[in-house]
Order: C-alpha cells, then sequence, then structure tokens
C-alpha cells in the first residue's frame, strides 16, 4: 500500500539552524498493516508521518500510495487517499462549526464540494448513528459547536472523522500523546476498533512503548533520520518494555562509539 | 418621520456590504480593505450602463460582477504572491481609485433623470407615500438576499469555505483547496459589497468617486454591533445580525442629527455606541448559565437572546415615538424656517454662508425672531448630507438653501416639493439642474458661475504678449474644479501662442511635488482653479513659484496676500447676497420655476505689487486701472509706499494719550505725506498671545516701521524683530527688560523714550500741601517690575521729604483691602499708588475706604482722580506720544536706531478732584491750582 524509497530531507539548509531529518528512508508497507513506529525525540518519526501526508514535499526520494504516485503532490491533493489525526485536539476540528458539519466535511474528504445541501436529514441521521459507537453522549449534541467539547472528546471526533470516509491510509501522530489518561485509553480502545473494522492500512507515531508494542502487527524503530529497527508481529510478542529500552541504550553507546575512537580502542586494547 | 425610514432603507442597502465584510472578515479571517474600492467600482460600473440606456438589472449584474473582479485580484495577490492579506487589499483599493475614476470619465455621475432599480420600483408603487413603498420592497429583497446568503453558507462548498477560515491546517487535511476557496469567498464578497455600491448610488441619485471612503469602517461596526446583540452561532442568525447591525448604525445617525448633533462629532458618537453595545453584552454573557444539560443550554440561550432582542425592540420603539411627538416645544406652525447646507468647511462656502446671512438679516429675517435658519454642514462626507437634508425635510423646512455642488446635487435628488435654492455651484447644468438658465427643473433656482477663464486669460495675455507656457494643478476628484480646468483649456484654443501643462494632485502633501514637475518643465505661469487642497497647500505652490520667479495667476481673491501675482474670481459674497435676495422672492410666493438661474456679476480683480516688484514683472498700466484692489507698493508714484506698524498693548488711557500724541506730532509733521507712509494701529486688547501673534504678522509682512506704546509690547516685538526699526514708548524702565544697559547701549534695531514715572515730583508736591504730614502709607505687588522700580523711587523721595514710608504687599487683586486696612490701622496721614496695576483694578474701592477717612490719595496716573484719587502727578502720556514720533521722524529722515540714544521724557502733569477735595477739606492754594492741568469740578 505504502511504498518509501530513499526519502531525504532537510529542513532550513545552509543556516545555523539546519536539520537533517530524513537520511534516506526506505520502507514497505502492505495492505492492513497496522504500523506503530518509534523513536528518540529528533529520530524522524513526525517528519516521516508529515512526509506521507504532504506537510512538506521531499528533497529527494519517492512515495507511493496505493501505487499512485504522490510525492509531488500538496497535502489537500494527497486527502483522497489518507486521513489523518493529529496531536493537538484542536487542529482536527473547526471550533466554529457544528459536529455534524464536522462529520459531514470529513465525509467529504476526497470529493470536491458543490454549491448542494448535502447535511440533509437522512445524513444527519446517519451521523448521529456513526457518533453514537463514541459512546460519549454526543449524538444529541450534533448541532452544537465543537467550541464546547472537551479536548477527549474532540480527538474521539477526529478519530471518527478520519474514518467516516473509509481512506486507504490512516496516519496517527501520537494522538493521545495530548489527552489525560482516561481519555487516552478511551481513545485507543476506540482506534483498535475502527482499524479492526474497516482493515485500515495505519501508520501510527508513538511515545508511548506500551502503546508499540500492544498495537499493530509491526514495529519501526528510528533514530537520526533512519529507520534501525522492524520488528515483526512475532517478534512483537515476545517483547517486553523493558526490552525495547535496552535497545535504544545499545544504540546510544553505539553512537558515542565514533569510528576514530573505535579505532583507538582497538589499537590499545588489541 | 422621513428621518427614520430613510435611515431604515439606507441600513437595508448597506447590509448587503456588512453581509460581505461578515464572510471576509469573520468566515475566511481576512482583513479585507478592497471594499472601499470595490465599493465605489459598483456604483460606478451600474451608473456608466444606467447612462448609457442599460436596464437597471444589467447595471446590477455588472456591479456584482465589477466587485467578484476586485475580490479576485485581491485574493490572487495574497495567495500567489503571499502578500499579507491587509496589504494586497489596500493596493487594490488604492488601483481602483484610479480605475473608478476612468471607468466613470469623471469624479461624479448624476442618475437623477436616468432609469434606475428604484423608478422602476416606483412604477409598481400601489399608492403608498413613496420611501415607504421603497421599505416594503427593500425588506422583501433583503430578506430574500439573507435566506440566499446564508443557505449557500449551508452547502457543502459553504461549510467548506467556513472550515477553510476556522481551521486551515484541518481544511487541508480533508483535501479542501484553502487557496480556491479563500478567493472564492473574498471575490463573493467584494460582489456584494459592490452590489450594495450599486444600489446606494441609485438611492441617493449619483455615484461619486469619495463615496466608498470609510466603507470598511461602517461595515465593521455594523457586524459588531449585530455580534454584540444576537449571539448565536447559527449561520442564519450571524446573517440576520449584521442586517440588524447595519440597520441600527443607520438610526444610530440619524438619531444623531435628529438631537441636533453637529456632525462632526458622529464618528465619536458611533465609537461610544460600538464600545457600549459591546459592554452590554459581555455583562449579560457574564450572567450564570446552567449548563446540566444541553436543551436547557438552549432554553437559556433563548431567553439571553429575547432580553436583548427586546432591548434593541424598546430603543427602536422609543426612537420612532419621539419623533411623532416632536420634542420640539415653542415652534408656531407659521414660522419660516430655512435650512441651509454646505458640503465642506472650505473657505469659499463659508464665505458665501457668511454674506446670505448678513443679507438676508439685512432684508428681513432675523432668526430667532420672525424665522428659523438651521445651518448645517456635512463634513465632507455624502452620506450625511442625505441625512441633514432628511432632517430639514422632518423639520418642515420652508425651503433649503444649498452650497456647493454636492449638496445640491443631493437636494435636487431627494427634494421635489418645495424650492431648493443653490449658491456657489460653478454648473448647475451637469448636475442635471436644468438645460438652460430658464428651462429648469420647476422648484430649483440659484446663483452660479464659474471662474471666467476667458477674463484671467485676458490678463494674463496682458502680463504675456508672446509664446507663454502655462501650468495648472487640480484635484480630478472635484467635479467643479474639472469643470473650470476644461473650462480653462477650451479658452486656451484662442490663443494658439500658449500651451498648457497640467499635474493632479489628490491630497495637499502632493501639491508640492507637482509644482515641481510644472516647473521642471519650465512653465512660465501658474494659472490655478479654485480647488480646496491646492489652496490649503498654498505656500507650497509660491515657494517653488519664488525659486523660478514665476507669476501665480489665482481665482481665489483671498489668497492674493500670500504670494499670488494677481487675482481674478467672482466674488463669493455677492453669491451669498444674490442667493438672500432669490430667497426672499421665493417665500414672498414667487415660483422658482419662474427664476432663472442668476450668474455671479462682481468680478473682482486684485494685484499684488509686492509680488511684482520681487519677481521683477511690471504691471501694464490698463491691468492696474481696472483693478479692484491691489496689495504693496504703487511704482507709478516714484516712491514705494511705506507701511508703519503703531502697536499698543492695550486700550488703557494711558496708551490713547500717547497714541493721540504720536499721530499729531506724525501728522503734523507732514512726514507721512512726503514719504508716502500709512499707519496701521494694532491693539493686543491687553492679551499676551494676541500680542504675539500682532508682532510676528508685522515682521512676516515686513513692515517698514515700528513703534510700540507700552511695556508688554515693547517686550513682545524686541524678541521677534530683529531688523525693522522700532520705536518705543509709554514704557517705564527699559533698563530692566533686557533691551538695554544704558542710554547709548541699547539693541541696534531699537531705540525710544523712557517715561519713569514722577515719583520725586510727587512727593515734592506732598509736602508742599501737607507740610505737618508725617506717614505715607503704599501698597504694591513686588513682581511688578515697573511697579518695584517706582517703589524705589518712593523710598529716596520720602527720605528726601521727611515722610515716612509705610509699606504693605500684595500678590493678588483680593489682597488689596485687606493690606489697605493694615497700613492704615498703623496710622497715615497720606496714601501713595504707583502705577501698580494689580492695585489700580481696585482704586475705586481704596478711594471709598481713603473718603471715609479724609486720608488724601495720591496717584501716578492722571485718569485716578476721575476713580477716585484726589491728586494725580503723572506723565503727560500725550506728549510723551509727541516725544516718540519725533524720534521716528528722525529714522524717516535717515538716522539710524543704534545711533540714537534713549531718552527720558517725563513731562509731568497734575490733576486733582476738586470735588474730592472739598468733601475731605482739603484746601488747595491757589498757586497750586495754577500748575493743574486737569481738574475734576463735579
Amino acid at each position: 500500500m505504502i511504498k518509501i524509497r530513499n526519502l531525504h530531507k532537510k529542513f532550513n539548509p545552509g543556516t545555523a539552524n539546519e536539520v537533517y531529518a530524513l537520511r534516506g528512508v526506505d520502507l514497505d508497507v502492505c495492505e492492513g498493516d497496522f504500523v506503530t513506529i518509534i523513536g528518540t525525540n529528533g529520530s524522524g518519526k513526525s517528519t516521516l508521518l508529515n512526509a506521507v501526508a504532504g506537510a512538506f514535499l521531499p528533497d529527494e526520494g519517492s512515495i507511493l500510495i496505493d501505487d499512485h504516485e504522490v510525492t509531488k503532490k500538496p497535502d489537500y491533493k494527497r486527502a483522497e487517499y489518507l486521513a489523518r489525526v493529529f496531536q493537538n485536539p484542536f487542529s482536527g476540528t473547526a471550533s466554529a462549526i457544528s459536529i455534524a458539519e464536522n462529520l459531514h466535511i470529513a465525509s467529504l474528504r476526497g470529493h470536491k464540494s458543490y454549491p448542494k445541501k448535502g447535511l440533509n436529514a437522512a445524513r444527519l441521521q446517519f451521523y448521529r448513528d456513526k457518533v453514537a459507537v463514541l459512546e460519549m453522549q454526543l449524538e444529541d449534541r450534533l448541532n452544537d459547536t465543537i467550541g464546547t467539547l472537551s479536548g477527549g472528546q474532540r480527538q474521539a471526533l477526529s478519530l471518527l472523522m478520519a474514518v467516516i470516509n473509509p481512506p486507504r491510509v490512516l496516519l496517527l501522530d501520537e494522538h493521545t500523546a495530548a489527552l489525560d489518561p482516561k481519555s487516552a485509553a478511551q481513545v485507543i480502545k476506540l482506534t483498535k476498533k475502527f482499524i479492526e473494522q474497516g482493515r485500515l492500512t495505519t501508520l501510527m507515531v508513538t511515545h508511548s512503548m506500551q502503546q508499540a508494542l500492544e498495537l499493530g502487527n509491526r514495529t519501526i524503530m528510528m533514530n537520526k533520520g533512519q529507520i534501525i529497527d522492524d520488528i515483526g508481529l512475532d517478534e512483537k510478542k515476545q517483547l517486553t518494555v523493558d526490552d525495547l529500552l535496552n535497545k535504544f541504550i545499545q544504540i546510544r553507546k553505539q553512537e558515542q562509539l565514533t569510528p576514530e575512537l573505535l579505532a583507538e580502542l582497538k589499537q590499545m586494547y588489541a | 418621520m422621513e428621518l427614520w425610514i430613510g435611515a431604515l432603507n439606507l441600513g437595508f442597502l448597506y447590509a448587503l456590504m456588512a453581509m460581505g465584510i461578515y464572510i471576509t472578515f469573520r468566515i475566511h479571517d481576512f482583513a479585507d480593505i478592497t471594499v472601499d474600492g470595490s465599493f465605489t467600482s459598483g456604483a460606478s460600473v451600474a451608473a456608466i450602463i444606467i447612462v448609457s440606456g442599460g436596464h437597471p438589472a444589467i447595471a446590477l449584474l455588472g456591479a456584482f460582477g465589477a466587485g467578484l473582479l476586485a475580490g479576485t485580484v485581491t485574493a490572487l495577490i495574497h495567495t500567489k504572491l503571499n502578500i499579507n492579506s491587509l496589504l494586497a487589499g489596500i493596493l487594490v483599493m488604492t488601483g481602483l481609485y484610479s480605475i473608478n475614476l476612468h471607468i466613470m470619465g469623471r469624479s461624479n455621475i448624476p442618475l437623477l433623470s436616468e432609469v434606475t432599480v428604484f423608478t422602476q420600483i416606483a412604477r409598481f408603487n400601489p399608492g403608498l407615500p413613496q420611501e415607504i413603498w421603497y421599505t416594503l420592497v427593500l425588506t422583501g429583497c433583503i430578506i430574500i438576499g439573507w435566506w440566499l446568503v446564508s443557505l449557500f453558507f449551508k452547502t457543502d462548498l459553504g461549510i467548506a469555505m467556513r472550515v477553510t477560515g476556522n481551521n486551515s491546517t484541518m481544511a487541508g487535511a480533508v483535501g479542501q483547496n484553502i487557496k480556491y476557496l479563500t478567493l472564492l469567498g473574498v471575490a463573493l464578497a467584494n460582489g456584494l459589497v459592490a452590489l450594495s455600491g450599486s444600489l446606494v448610488a441609485q438611492y441617493q441619485g449619483f455615484a461619486d468617486i469619495g463615496m466608498g471612503i470609510g466603507t470598511v469602517v461602517i461595515g465593521l461596526a455594523s457586524v459588531i454591533i449585530g455580534e454584540s446583540i444576537i449571539k448565536s452561532r447559527s449561520v442564519y442568525w450571524r446573517f440576520l445580525s449584521v442586517i440588524i447591525g447595519s440597520v441600527i448604525f443607520r438610526f444610530m445617525i440619524a438619531f444623531a442629527l435628529y438631537i441636533g448633533m453637529n456632525p462632526i462629532d458622529l464618528k465619536l458618537l458611533t465609537a461610544i455606541f460600538v464600545l457600549l453595545t459591546l459592554i452590554v453584552s459581555k455583562m449579560i454573557a457574564n450572567k450564570p448559565v446552567n449548563r446540566e444539560s444541553s436543551r436547557k443550554i438552549l432554553g437559556n440561550l433563548r431567553k439571553a437572546l429575547l432580553n436583548r432582542w427586546s432591548a434593541a425592540i424598546l430603543i427602536i420603539v422609543i426612537l420612532v415615538a419621539g419623533s411623532f411627538l416632536k420634542f420640539n416645544p415653542g415652534k408656531s406652525p407659521s414660522d419660516i424656517k430655512i435650512g441651509l447646507v454646505q458640503f465642506t468647511d472650505n473657505g469659499l462656502l463659508n464665505v458665501t454662508r457668511d454674506s446670505f446671512l448678513e443679507e438676508i438679516h439685512k432684508i428681513g429675517y432675523i432668526d430667532k425672531k420672525n424665522c428659523r435658519i438651521y445651518i448645517e454642514n456635512a463634513q465632507g462626507e455624502i452620506p450625511i448630507l442625505n441625512t441633514i437634508i432628511d432632517k430639514f425635510l422632518r423639520d418642515d423646512v420652508n425651503l433649503i438653501l444649498t452650497i456647493s455642488t454636492s449638496a445640491t446635487q443631493a437636494a435636487i435628488n431627494k427634494v421635489k416639493d418645495r424650492p431648493v435654492i443653490f449658491a456657489t455651484v460653478a454648473n448647475p447644468f451637469i448636475i442635471g439642474a436644468g438645460t438652460s438658465d430658464s428651462v429648469h427643473i420647476a422648484n430649483v433656482t440659484g446663483v452660479y458661475g464659474g471662474v471666467p477663464m476667458d477674463r484671467m486669460l485676458e490678463m494674463v495675455n496682458r502680463f504675456f504678449p508672446d509664446r507663454l507656457r502655462i501650468g495648472c494643478i487640480w484635484d480630478p476628484s472635484q467635479a467643479n474644479v474639472v469643470f473650470n480646468v476644461d473650462n480653462l483649456r477650451r479658452e486656451l484654443r484662442n490663443y494658439e501662442h500658449y500651451q498648457f501643462e497640467g499635474a493632479n494632485a489628490v491630497n495637499s502633501s502632493e501639491v508640492y511635488q507637482a509644482a515641481l514637475s510644472l516647473v521642471n518643465k519650465n512653465i512660465g505661469a501658474f494659472v490655478l482653479p479654485p480647488d480646496n487642497i491646492i489652496y490649503s497647500a498654498f505656500d507650497a505652490v509660491v515657494r517653488v513659484a519664488d525659486s523660478r520667479n514665476i507669476p501665480i495667476f489665482i481665482s481665489d481673491v483671498e489668497r492674493l496676500e500670500d504670494g499670488a501675482l494677481l487675482a481674478l474670481g467672482y466674488d463669493y459674497t455677492s453669491s451669498g447676497i444674490q442667493a438672500a435676495h432669490i430667497v426672499d422672492r421665493v417665500l414672498k410666493g414667487t415660483s422658482p420655476a419662474q427664476i432663472p438661474f442668476e450668474k455671479y456679476t462682481k468680478l473682482t480683480i486684485g494685484v499684488n505689487l509686492n509680488v511684482a516688484r520681487k519677481i521683477g514683472i511690471k504691471v501694464p498700466q490698463d491691468v492696474l486701472k481696472k483693478a479692484t484692489m491691489m496689495i504693496g507698493d504703487n511704482p507709478t508714484n516714484g516712491i514705494a509706499t511705506k507701511r508703519l506698524a503703531l502697536f499698543q498693548f492695550s486700550d488703557h488711557s494711558m496708551m490713547e494719550e500717547c497714541a493721540r500724541g504720536v499721530l499729531d506730532e506724525l501728522t503734523a509733521s507732514g512726514i507721512l505725506k512726503k514719504n508716502n507712509i500709512i499707519v496701521e494701529r494694532k491693539n493686543a486688547q491687553n492679551e499676551f498671545t494676541l500680542g504675539q501673534s500682532i508682532a510676528q504678522d508685522i515682521v512676516r509682512r515686513k513692515y517698514d516701521y515700528i513703534i510700540t506704546l507700552s511695556t508688554p509690547a515693547l517686550q513682545i516685538m524686541a524678541q521677534v524683530n530683529k531688523q525693522i526699526p522700532h520705536v518705543f514708548g509709554a514704557v517705564t524702565d527699559p533698563y530692566r527688560m533686557g533691551v538695554a544697559r544704558s542710554p547709548a547701549e541699547h539693541l541696534p534695531q531699537l531705540t525710544g523714550v523712557a517715561t519713569m514715572q514722577p515719583v520725586e515730583e510727587g512727593f515734592k508736591v506732598m509736602r508742599k500741601l501737607l507740610p505737618h504730614a508725617k506717614k505715607v502709607g503704599m501698597v504694591w505687588n513686588p513682581s511688578e517690575a515697573c511697579s518695584e522700580a517706582c517703589t524705589m523711587k518712593a523710598r529716596e523721595a520720602a527720605r528726601e521729604y521727611g515722610f515716612e514710608l509705610v509699606e504693605a504687599n500684595v500678590t493678588s487683586t483680593s489682597e488689596v483691602m485687606d493690606a489697605l486696612n493694615s497700613v492704615l490701622d498703623r496710622g497715615v496721614d497720606i496714601f501713595f499708588t504707583s502705577g501698580d496695576n494689580t492695585v489700580l483694578i481696585a482704586i475705586e474701592s481704596i478711594g471709598e475706604v481713603l473718603k471715609k477717612h479724609k486720608i488724601p490719595y495720591f496717584g501716578n496716573t492722571p485718569s485716578d482722580i476721575y476713580r477716585g484719587g484726589l491728586i494725580s502727578v503723572g506723565a503727560d502720556y500725550y506728549n510723551v506720544g509727541r516725544e516718540v514720533a519725533r524720534v521716528m521722524e528722525k529714522i524717516i529722515a535717515g538716522a539710524e536706531p543704534k545711533d540714537i540714544p534713549i531718552q527720558d521724557c517725563v513731562p509731568v502733569q497734575i490733576g486733582v478732584n476738586l470735588v474730592l477735595a472739598q468733601e475731605i477739606g482739603l484746601k488747595l492754594p491757589e498757586s497750586f491750582l495754577k500748575r493743574v492741568a486737569v481738574i475734576k469740578r463735579s
């Protein structure tokens, strides 16, 4: 479903703030894969997700989604293939518009909007049913504006909005990081449910090792703009959080061991 | 009633514009200033289509299209070039000014006699009053418009646009093309604004280049007022609130005029009202709302809405009821009422108004006695003009006098049932008032005239019979001005040896550049039509012209002194006077239809000889003969006319006497006639700031000689004048003033006559008349320099003549009586005051007290004896004046002030109040009485 080849991206090239975020990333994701992505700060995991979403254009490399070449397309043109849930609950919903209207616009993702009244009574009922699934008693408040909802409720809605028109790829960018534990748990539960129901190909960036291991059939570890480990379902089942942590510490140690230092050590102790 | 109906109609017409502003500012979060330009674009396009015979519906479509185009350009500049939205709007708005002028071809297109949307609507009137019929139709149209727009924003596309403006991150993520949707929104909004503009133009009867100015502010105010009143988030409610806000805004303006507020204060009132609305709405919002269930929320929302609605309705009801009740008491129905309206505050219009009022008063119409004259000024704003005329109609005036073309245009469009008299209009025909002087609209007549450019060019030709390039600067947005310039160019066709160079300036800061550009094209003379912008920056033109010795020919005679060579124009006072006579005829029963338009008759030709001398141009004899006024030297006399300024600080008798002496001496010696000198008297009315202005004016206008009377005048003059020969008089002690150290060492440009108070002489007389007196009492203010000097002398003199001086100080007049009593308590035989201003104010009261105590009161100033003093031993200021004149004569003859030492001149003059002397039982010897110059006998 997703084919990424040799992706490079430098931010602010040639200045003091230059960041080499993606250093040649290759990735193949099959249809139905639920991939969790973890990594240290600055490893490039969010950048990778943004690259797929089209928030910026890469310096080098190519991205294909469902065999469509999307590398040069702006974000709104890729929207017909993918849906996104942001980390910030306020980014994914429009506060001045009602819940029903938000869902409606989300359901139009990938289609052109025309000056015709699509939000009729039948659609409204359809949305009511969908919102009831969230179990947050929001189905009676469809005409209220989003501005009156809490962060957890908004994020749940954002998730619903992302899947209401089933996307080819679902991108989740640390979408529970800004929530309290209770809301986070609720949202994760919904996430699992929707992905299973729709058999959606998903890329989920997470900061939580626990989540990374529990969810999905594949986990990718990133460091310094590259993918350094790709763990399949069987291996995942046997790993614990500590194991993952140890892996990170290993890498840290390896980083401190530069080739020059290594040569020196070899000389000293050989 | 018309006032409120008019406000309601305007409110509806402007509501379309307000909805457009709502779409850009609130829905798209795009600060769009384009509207100031697109509003006018709509009006201009519609006007052009209508005037060419197009159907009004096409005009509306065209206007909408113009707005779409304007909005599209702004949006493209923002999205494609990534230029800030505010800046993009400003750029387009600025460009549209020129484009709109090109579309209209001129700055103003009258739609009075054309087929407009409103004439079409009027055709279907079943018999209601016209304005009310309009209101009904407009209400229907606005409801349709509101419904359509709200419905649009409920469609998929509309929701997409709302999301784009509210959360652009999300919009991109759900596949919306933000740039495209923003463009759509801004274009649509400006289309609505342009449509609004086209409707307003047809309603008020003309399209004008300036009608869009301030649109964005009006729109925002409407949106804000609406939002404070209705807090619902629903799209339908939101647009309704905007419409209501627009109507309320217009009501506010009408209300302000209704209570007689000066239109100047309208903007302040707008700000205050909007602020109050915001405060009240915050107060209501802070009431606790039960959030337990969503239904309860809706219920409370409805309650809050109801509160605000009821408040708003209550206010409107009060206003309308008030208009029916007519607050103003004491108006007798038989009173004649005249409404006078001028468009702006400019000099020519004011001159017309003032001369009209004077003349109408002379004819016999006395304001507030047998008639009422309402005077209003539209401060240059066309919507205010309309509201003023509505107000006049509501006040039921008998006729309306309009001053200036714009005011006339607005009036003839609105007022059909009573006379409209115009004055100071360049050309009434282009605004549709008639086709010739005698064939015109039945209820309209007046006085008009452009600048007689043919006569002007005749004059120019006398100065420059050969080839000449003429430079002209004007503001293309004023119809009057363009008319005059067109006339000038037309007349120029008769002068083949003349060339024309023109430059435009739309505000006063551009005038300097325009003048420079013309001078760089080697013009030989400026010919300027009457134009507010040019006149307000006239100094700039003079500066440029002076640097190359280029003469300026103008039509406003009041500007002659400021540096023009020749002024030729109609006398605007005669405009007002002629208008007054027409008004009289109409009020006495003649119908305006019978009165043909009158042209100004009095022509004024003014020549500034000083300018002629400065730039080296000889004024031809026949021009001099034709001139009705002249400034400066008359070259035919051989000797230049000189000016002497006689500057006194106040009316005080001392200065009046002195001035009399100066003038008598100057006239008697014949020196004025011989040297062709005219004396101009100046009086500062005892006010320091006025004195300063006068002194500065004297220096600026380069008078040839100066005489000052009194110490403050000397001080003020010495501060600003360093060149002009200056003789001072009626000054006690010039050495303390800092102008001199000794009689011979003084500032080089001045000299004069010092008149020390003859204090010693006074004490001598005291001793002579009262040989046994021992103590002399004195009250004085130490902060008065002259007074201090006198006191010093008094102390010396007292010692010399064997008196003991008993002193008391005061700092203000209120302390004088107490000080007097304290002195009297110490047992004095005589009381003395020098020329102390603080004490002299209370001289009558002092005199009363002293009379009771039978104590002789000696003063320093001759006039004291008329106000309570017994004996005055002072200086004879008349003779001081004559001495001052003698010094000035020396200077006129050729001496320089620096060579003339300051003189002391103290001609002693004794005055006696015989009546008072008798009352207190003082016997005065015959020998003494012989010396007395001034006697009060009765």
